[in-house]
């Protein structure tokens, strides 16, 4: 029982001095912040929030913008469209505008199939509408587009099963159709479309061709069109057009390669503007845009919401760093006198400067965690609402996490400095 | 061997304009194994006198040796390392770390001195055995009486085998009967060669002590034996 302790050691151990192993830190920090776990939380909120927002927003940005590039891509290759220009700039994406009047022309399609022949690869004005396709009791709505057989080529559209219609097709009227592999496997399930009759709009088409599967890509999907001659389209599905030339939604016009894209634009800009006898380019009823200019303005886009999303980020974390900040400084008044005796028990400021620092981290660490998986559960509900497939970006959550742990040694520093400064006279007196 | 030699030591607060000197020249040597008592009214200097010897406070002027190590100007590590080292200290509000246990609570000056777990958990037992407090390693200090905070926290001052316990008004939140106590707990460890300071305003309490040290306006006004040395009787409750 009596075994000297004090002062009756002259070889003291000292070889371990050397301070705390990071565990023991840890623990402490982990300890104060469980010792008011309602604080701790919504100390984090705003870096929680901040996260969430971050992940959450680039996984369905990234989803819909892979979206929208493959739907530009599976458009056609070496692709430029002339559309309808009513009104300011040309539309979004390079895109046709559906829903405006539309001012071009199927008489401008064949002007410029007469004078660029040699020139282009293929031409295919589009007219379209939203119809009832109807075999037997099954129906759903599609979109059937009047078309030129150019079409199967110019627009990437060759059928998996049976052919496009031809140029005779066309002359003909002749109520064929091709029809998107959804449609294929909704109407007819299992069974050979191909000779069987659907009802478009109640008229009876004959189907002459299947795509093959283009993927559910979102918006304007090709597994549900249905295409059929123009001239078909025209006379039976068209609503009774005014007096004049029939319009068009657009023409499609796919030149030999990439390298004749700008040249070919600048040429279709110069030709159309000519049959229209206007100079001035602000007084273009139609607009000529390449499916490059379309790419890169998705990307111009794409970087835009990337900075700004940085931006939101930057915004929130700042302001979750203050919060932290803020409750850290209480903190360290609240546990001046538990500094002052850490301090008297040998404590080096440096001790106390860890100690505050690791709690900080610990609880930006721990925001920056939770906002990641909230970020993740928000990207997964969101991406079904808007039907966008997240894209899982594992770059933009470690830097996110980084970015938290950034914020809790920025943040966490002043008070943590604060703390370690701290006379021990005057801390161990506070009451 | 003599474990505190104070040569000359002036302490001067400044506040603005204003200049208080609390230490006017205190020589004191403390030699190991003494138990002293430190008296003197509120104001008299005796508790800035404590904070020095405890490296809590650095003197304005003069000299300090502890345990034959000049320790006058140290460094803020340094002297964090001294305190560690050195000093036992115990306090009049105990200073325990409320959300920590009572073995964690000893443990805290051998976790600062880098101690590994094992050695950190023989270490704490032995001087909580030491004061009968072997049975309550896991019971937070909310749960424990007066007298047994203070005898955590005089093992948490024992576990880094210090050169000299500075207890500042051990007994000062303690009824006398734990206040006994507490001194015989202190005098057994005296007993065992452990050099003990004990600052106190209370004649009944420095009775108990061998040497007992006078302070008036920062001067020492008389240091001498105490003649009537009282032992502490009664069971450590």
């Amino acid at each position: 029982m009596s075994v000297s302790v004090a002062g009756s050691a002259p070889q003291k151990v000292r070889s371990h001095v050397g301070g705390m192993n990071p565990w023991q830190v840890f623990r402490i920090a982990w300890r104060a912040i469980l010792g008011n776990p309602l604080r701790s939380v919504l100390t984090t909120l705003g870096v929680i929030i901040g996260v969430a927002a971050v992940v959450a927003l680039t996984m369905v940005g990234q989803g819909s913008t892979a979206n929208i590039t493959r739907s530009l891509q599976s458009l056609g290759t070496n692709l430029i469209t002339i559309g309808s220009n009513t009104g300011g700039r040309g539309g979004g994406f390079g895109l046709v505008r559906f829903g405006g009047p539309q001012t071009i022309t199927l008489a401008d399609a064949e002007a410029v199939q007469s004078a660029f022949a040699d020139r282009i690869v293929g031409i295919a004005p589009t007219l379209q509408s939203n119809q009832q396709v109807k075999v037997g009791a099954n129906n759903l709505n599609a979109t059937v587009i009047g078309t030129w057989p150019d079409y199967a080529s110019v627009r990437n559209a060759q059928p998996a099963s049976g052919s496009f219609f031809n140029e005779t097709d066309l002359q003909s009227r002749r109520r064929v159709a091709v029809i998107g592999y959804g449609i294929a496997q909704d109407l007819f399930g299992g069974q050979d479309p191909i000779g069987q009759r659907i009802r478009i709009a109640g008229i009876s088409f004959t189907v002459v061709g299947v795509l093959p599967d283009k993927g559910d890509s979102g918006f304007a999907s090709p597994n549900y069109q249905v295409m059929v001659p123009l001239s078909t389209y025209l006379q039976r599905l068209a609503r009774s057009s005014s007096t004049g030339q029939p319009r068009v939604n657009a023409i499609y016009v796919q030149a030999p390669d990439k390298d004749a894209l700008p040249r070919l634009q600048q040429e279709l800009t110069d030709f159309m503007a000519q049959r229209r006898k206007v100079t001035d380019p602000s007084e273009y009823d139609f607009s000529v845009q390449n499916q490059a200019d379309a790419l890169a303005s998705v990307n111009q886009v794409t970087q835009t919401m990337t900075l700004f999303l940085g931006g939101v980020a930057g915004i929130s974390l700042l302001v979750g760093g203050i919060g932290i900040m803020n409750i850290m400084l209480v903190s360290v008044t609240e546990r001046t006198r538990e500094i002052g005796i850490r301090k008297a028990l040998g404590a080096k400021p440096r001790d106390i400067l860890t100690q505050f620092l690791v709690e900080s981290v610990v609880l930006s660490v721990g925001g920056g965690i939770l906002g990641i998986l909230l970020g993740l559960a928000m990207a997964g509900s969101v991406g079904q609402l808007l039907r966008v497939t997240p894209v899982f970006d594992p770059f933009s959550m470690v830097l996110a996490f980084l970015f938290s742990v950034a914020v809790g040694v920025f943040f966490g520093f002043y008070p943590a400095s604060r703390a370690a400064r701290l006379d021990p006279v005057e801390s161990l007196r506070y009451e | 061997m003599t474990v505190v030699a104070l040569h000359q030591v002036r302490k001067v607060y400044k506040s603005g304009a204003l200049e208080f000197e609390a230490l006017k020249g205190v020589s004191l040597e403390i030699r190991q194994g003494e138990m002293v008592a430190l008296m003197g009214p509120s104001g008299s200097g005796k508790t800035t006198l404590m904070q020095i010897i405890g490296l809590l406070d650095r003197p304005t002027e003069g000299r300090y040796v502890l345990a034959g190590r000049d320790v006058t100007t140290l460094t803020e590590n340094q002297r964090a390392e001294v305190r560690n080292q050195e000093i036992g200290f115990v306090f009049q509000a105990f200073h325990l770390l409320p959300r920590l246990n009572v073995l964690e609570n000893v443990e805290v000056p051998l976790t600062y001195a880098g101690y590994s777990p094992q050695e950190r958990r023989e270490r704490a037992l032995e001087v909580l055995q030491k004061v009968g407090l072997g049975d309550k390693l896991k019971n937070l200090p909310s749960q424990l009486s007066g007298g047994q905070k203070q005898r955590v926290a005089i093992a948490r001052a024992l576990a880094m085998r210090p050169s000299i316990l500075l207890a500042d008004e051990p007994t000062g939140n303690l009824d006398s009967k734990t206040a006994v106590e507490v001194m015989r707990l202190f005098q057994e460890l005296n007993d065992e060669g452990t050099s003990v300071i004990i600052v106190t305003h209370e004649p009944d309490i420095a009775e108990y002590t061998g040497r007992i040290v006078r302070i008036r306006d920062g001067q020492i006004e008389s240091d001498g034996p105490n003649p009537h040395r009282k032992r502490a009787v009664g069971g450590v409750a």
